[in-house]
């Protein structure tokens, strides 16, 4: 039992790694928390649902697919909502970035109802051994979230966007001096978590279930992940999904399972209570 | 029709009560509370509680709800003063899903899902059916102006000044030798106060509350009445309450002409059209519809009052 | 002085457009039109279901309308949505109140609805009509004006349990949405197995989690015979996906609301060998043909709509009892409905249409509906609704039973 809930959370925690690397990402880049990812990840799995069962594409192209397409809405949100307020408080900034959730998650509601759905392919058995139960699809969840936690990581350290990336991340007007094209960067911040968000879509929707609050409903956890690890810092934000994951799922051990909804912000609360910038990040200095 | 226009009316006066809450929290101290659900969730438990369960008399149930707000408020406050705001966002949120789920989950205690009915209301003896909604909503107006009152006072005096530096930069007003702590907690729980008392009006109002009704949504509409309004105005708060209000109950209304569309999609178009709308105001007027007059300092060295001058 | 005038005046000009923008419905209206309210969950849990009850509630209305009416008046029906959620619902119930004059508001559907809205009705004296199953609803119903067309959950639980014992299963584990609903379910089901052959404390999940997998894990660890899991659609279609992907090879039962053609289609052949268990109309029944036959549905061996069906019943006797009352006066009106409802020796109409032309004629008559043959006890609950127990094979329901009352 107790392995088992182990194996739990390692899935869970793959599954939460990659939207809280970018939610981590966008944060240091744009400087405000950002709710609307509930909405991006829902639209992640409504593209890649659309792909797949309507356009009849395989899964793996439909989430390529709808990897670019939630990119793009992202990318969009920042150009149409976010880009005309800069300069706004980051509590203006998360009012609006709710409503622009709410907006997402009810233009899904609109074309595609409140119905259940899920993707055109057949449920998996699991392998069994040593007691524990796995199936191949959350292997291949848990490689794609380590591929993604290297990819980010050689991106931030080895390109020139990443290393860009970085510098707007610690100092905006610095990195602008420097010479860095800031408006690009941030362009590239926005689609490349959106690819991550919308990647979150898809994989989200093969675990749970297709609807318009799916998102939603990974938004704090998330949230946990990235403020645990320390918000800003995409390799806190894997380590803070491992935490979140385990943490919720071991749950059941201590408290009644009714309660869980309520771990990952107790986590957030203890944990920012007892250090109030993350395990791994560093307090800011406030201008 | 009337009777309609009296109870949306009261319905209005909660979210005023809520939204000048929130203001003293955020408007006047930058202190960002998103469990506000939390908060008048707290009221509305206990008011409804002491009276069904300890047979309290509904005219001190009330009161001590406000003061569990109070309690509440001071310890969240306390618990979480040294976050950043938008920390303090998601441990208020936190704060407001777990009252939430207490609900939910100690039935034995709150009834849990089934919800709690609550019969007590106010000076219901003495009124008829028909004149006793206006007498409520006489009493959740007086309540609004108590807490309006007390709020303009805040941000009239010197404290109201001390809350304003704090908001704008907390580290100079610590240089400042204000007390920032007592003054961010006291703020908070007072804020927090009109939140559990007007869950404690609500409660005796519908006379039935559930867990279901306290969801993070109620936040969100609180947070754009004092967006729309104009943050740090109590009077375009009032405003925007009513302007939230009126687009939450008046798209009902447009469901009664438009057959086209189903129950379903207009309802998603009344969301979509709440969040486009706040988008739009904070970006055409980021400051609110009426924007928070501006201070001038150093003008009248005593008591703040006169020194309120319109910014246009 | 000047500029609280302005800020008066916006506020009032602001109360002026509200109060005009309120206001035209009512103008619209004709005065001696009969008016009714449906509030239904066309979003939120009940979002699958809620409009099905509209449609049905609005087709009683346009067959009635154009056939001259009840009592030689039109019937005018408002439609609200509750989107599930007692807060938002309070409200319209107070605009279909005071706004629209309704005698009766019909198909709420999640007991914190139809308990959240039932004091602002029982204050009015407005009829209340709904398919909840809190056992608390005949308590809380004062003045006898509520019409429950769903049996209580304790009876869903206790019916479904009798059935998969007589399936031969010895031992269940349980663990059940976090609601009201499926909390009693829970009660009656394991009343009826007994507690000794529960293995571990029934326990309850919520249903917005990101995540199912430890509950999951806890509820097949003893490996019972069978897990019975109350439900709505969407979080069962999340935990079905998780208790298939652990292995667990037991049988999983439910309730039929989960498991409807979405959820099918969304779990693909995997859903397979699941038993689930509803009251369901009497198919059998002239009701239920009919029902089939105007909402344009396909007639089927398995259940497909058990609460648009009660959509139907729900306006259907509602029309009929003020036919029968002969005024809209709701205390007449619902004294009126057992009287159309409930009693034998009485002809038996399977339609309003008939319904009216008999009372027309002088008789005495008993609705037999599409959801059940509607028979109230004393406290407006309706009496034995048919339970049925389906396996989805091949992708469809079989009924493998079927307990008739």
């Amino acid at each position: 039992m107790n392995m088992q809930l182990f194996v739990n959370g390692i899935v869970n925690a793959a599954l939460i790694a990659p939207p809280a690397i970018a939610f981590s990402l966008l944060f240091g880049v744009m400087r405000f928390p950002n709710f609307a990812i509930g909405g991006y990840i829902t639209a992640g799995a409504f593209a890649a649902y659309a792909f797949n069962v309507q356009l009849g594409l395989p899964l793996l192209a439909s989430a390529v697919a709808a990897m670019a397409l939630t990119g793009f809405i992202v990318w969009l949100s920042d150009i149409i909502v976010f880009k005309p307020m800069r300069g706004h408080g980051p509590v203006t900034l998360l009012v609006v970035s709710i409503a622009l959730t709410l907006i997402l998650e009810h233009i899904i509601r609109i074309i595609y109802s409140a119905e259940v759905r899920g993707f055109d392919i057949p449920l998996q058995r699991p392998v069994k051994f040593a007691g524990i139960r796995i199936t191949y699809e959350q292997m291949d969840i848990i490689a794609l979230a380590l591929a993604v936690a290297v990819a980010t990581h050689l991106l931030l350290r080895f390109t020139n966007i990443g290393k860009a990336m970085r510098a707007t991340a610690d100092n905006p007007v610095l990195a602008e001096v420097r010479g860095i094209n800031t408006g690009l960067v941030i362009g590239f911040t926005w689609l490349f978590c959106g690819a991550l968000f919308g990647l979150t879509g898809v994989l989200a929707g093969l675990d749970l279930v297709i609807e318009p609050l799916l998102g939603w409903n990974l938004t704090i956890p998330i949230f946990a992940a990235a403020i645990l690890g320390g918000i800003g810092s995409p390799y806190g934000a894997m380590l803070g999904a491992v935490m979140v994951g385990m943490a919720e799922e071991l749950t059941v051990l201590v408290l009644p399972s009714s309660y869980k909804v309520g771990v990952g912000f107790m986590i957030i609360a203890v944990l920012l209570l007892a250090r109030p910038h993350g395990l791994l990040g560093q307090p800011e200095i406030r201008k | 029709m009337s009777a309609y226009l009296i109870s949306m009316a009261t319905y209005v006066g909660f979210f005023m009560i809520l939204a000048i809450a929130l203001n003293l929290q955020w408007g006047m101290t930058g202190m960002v509370n998103f469990g506000i659900a939390g908060f008048y969730a707290l009221g509305a438990y206990s008011s409804g509680l002491l009276t069904v369960k300890a047979g309290w008399p509904v005219g001190f149930a009330m009161p001590a709800a406000a003061v569990v707000g109070i309690a509440a408020g001071a310890l969240v406050a306390l618990l979480s003063i040294r976050l950043r705001e938008d920390f303090l966002a998601i441990v208020t949120l936190g704060f407001g899903e777990l009252i939430r789920l207490i609900a939910l989950n100690e039935d034995e205690i709150t009834e849990g899902p089934r919800g709690l009915k609550i019969d007590a209301r106010p000076f219901a003896d003495m009124f008829d059916r028909t004149t006793y909604p206006i007498v409520y909503l006489a009493m959740v107006l007086a309540v609004v102006a108590l807490a309006f009152f007390i709020a303009e006072r805040i941000r009239r005096s010197p404290m109201g000044r001390s809350l304003r530096a704090i908001r704008e930069d907390d580290v100079v007003a610590e240089v400042l030798g204000k007390n920032v702590l007592r003054h961010r907690v006291q703020v908070f729980a007072i804020g927090a106060g009109f939140m559990g008392a007007a869950g404690a009006l609500y409660a005796h109002y519908v006379q039935n509350i559930s867990p279901e009704v306290f969801m993070p949504m109620v936040a969100i509409f609180i947070w754009m009445s004092v967006i729309v309004g104009g943050a740090g105005n109590n009077w375009g708060l009032l405003l925007g309450a009513g302007i939230v209000m009126a687009i939450l109950e008046g798209s009902r209304f447009m469901g009664d002409f438009i057959d086209f569309l189903d129950a379903e999609k207009l309802s998603a178009i009344r969301v979509i059209l709440i969040g486009v709308l706040l988008i739009i105001i904070l970006r055409v007027r980021p400051r609110g519809l009426m924007p928070e007059p501006r201070f001038r300092y150093g003008r009248s060295p005593g008591g703040g009052s006169s020194t309120a001058d319109a910014q246009s | 002085m000047s500029r609280n005038i302005t800020r008066r005046t916006v506020l009032k000009s602001g109360a002026a457009t509200f109060a005009a923008a309120t206001m035209a419905p009512a103008i619209l209206r004709a005065a001696d039109d009969i008016n009714v309210g449906s509030l239904t969950p066309n979003t939120g849990g009940g979002g699958p279901f809620g409009p099905k009850i509209t449609a049905s509630h609005k087709r009683v209305v346009e067959l009635v309308n154009s056939q001259g009416g009840v009592l030689g008046r039109q019937i005018n029906l408002t439609q609200e949505n509750s989107e599930t959620n007692p807060e938002s619902a309070v409200r319209a119930a107070d605009k279909l109140i005071n706004v629209n004059g309704v005698i009766g508001i019909l198909g709420t559907w999640s007991s914190s609805v139809t308990l959240g809205i039932m004091p602002k009705c029982q204050e009015a004296g407005v009829i209340q009509m709904c398919t909840s199953s809190s056992a608390d609803i005949p308590v809380r119903d004062e003045k006898g004006l509520v019409f429950n067309f769903q049996a209580l959950s304790p009876v869903w639980g206790r019916a479904i349990a009798s059935l998969a014992l007589r399936r031969g299963f010895n031992t269940f584990n349980l663990m059940a949405l976090n609601n009201d609903f499926t909390r009693s379910m829970m009660d009656g089901f394991v009343e009826i197995v007994g507690a000794d052959k529960v293995m571990i404390d029934p326990f309850y999940y919520n249903g917005n989690q990101s995540s199912y997998r430890s509950e999951v894990s806890q509820l097949i660890e003893s490996n019972p015979d069978a897990v019975f899991i109350p439900s709505y659609v969407t979080d069962f279609t999340a935990v079905y996906k998780e208790i298939f992907r652990q292995g667990y090879e037991g049988q999983v039962i439910t309730v039929s609301i989960s498991t409807g053609s979405k959820f099918k289609e969304a779990v693909g052949e995997a859903a397979n060998g699941i038993i689930h268990g509803l009251p369901v109309p009497p198919i059998s029944s002239e009701a239920y043909r009919q029902y089939v036959e105007e909402a344009e549905l396909e007639q089927m061996d398995g259940v497909q709509h058990p609460f648009g069906t009660a959509g139907r019943d729900q306006m259907s006797t509602l029309l009929l009892a003020v036919e029968k009352a002969g005024t809209t006066d709701t205390a007449q009106v619902a004294k009126a409905m057992w009287d159309v409802t409930t009693g034998e020796g009485k002809k038996t109409v399977y339609n309003i249409t008939d319904g009216l032309a008999a009372i027309r004629a002088g008789e005495e008559i008993n609705y037999s509906g599409a959801s059940s043959s509607v028979e109230f006890d004393a406290e407006g609950m309706v009496l034995g609704r048919d339970f049925q127990l389906a396996e989805i094979k091949g992708g469809a329901d079989v009924v493998i039973e079927r307990l008739e009352y």
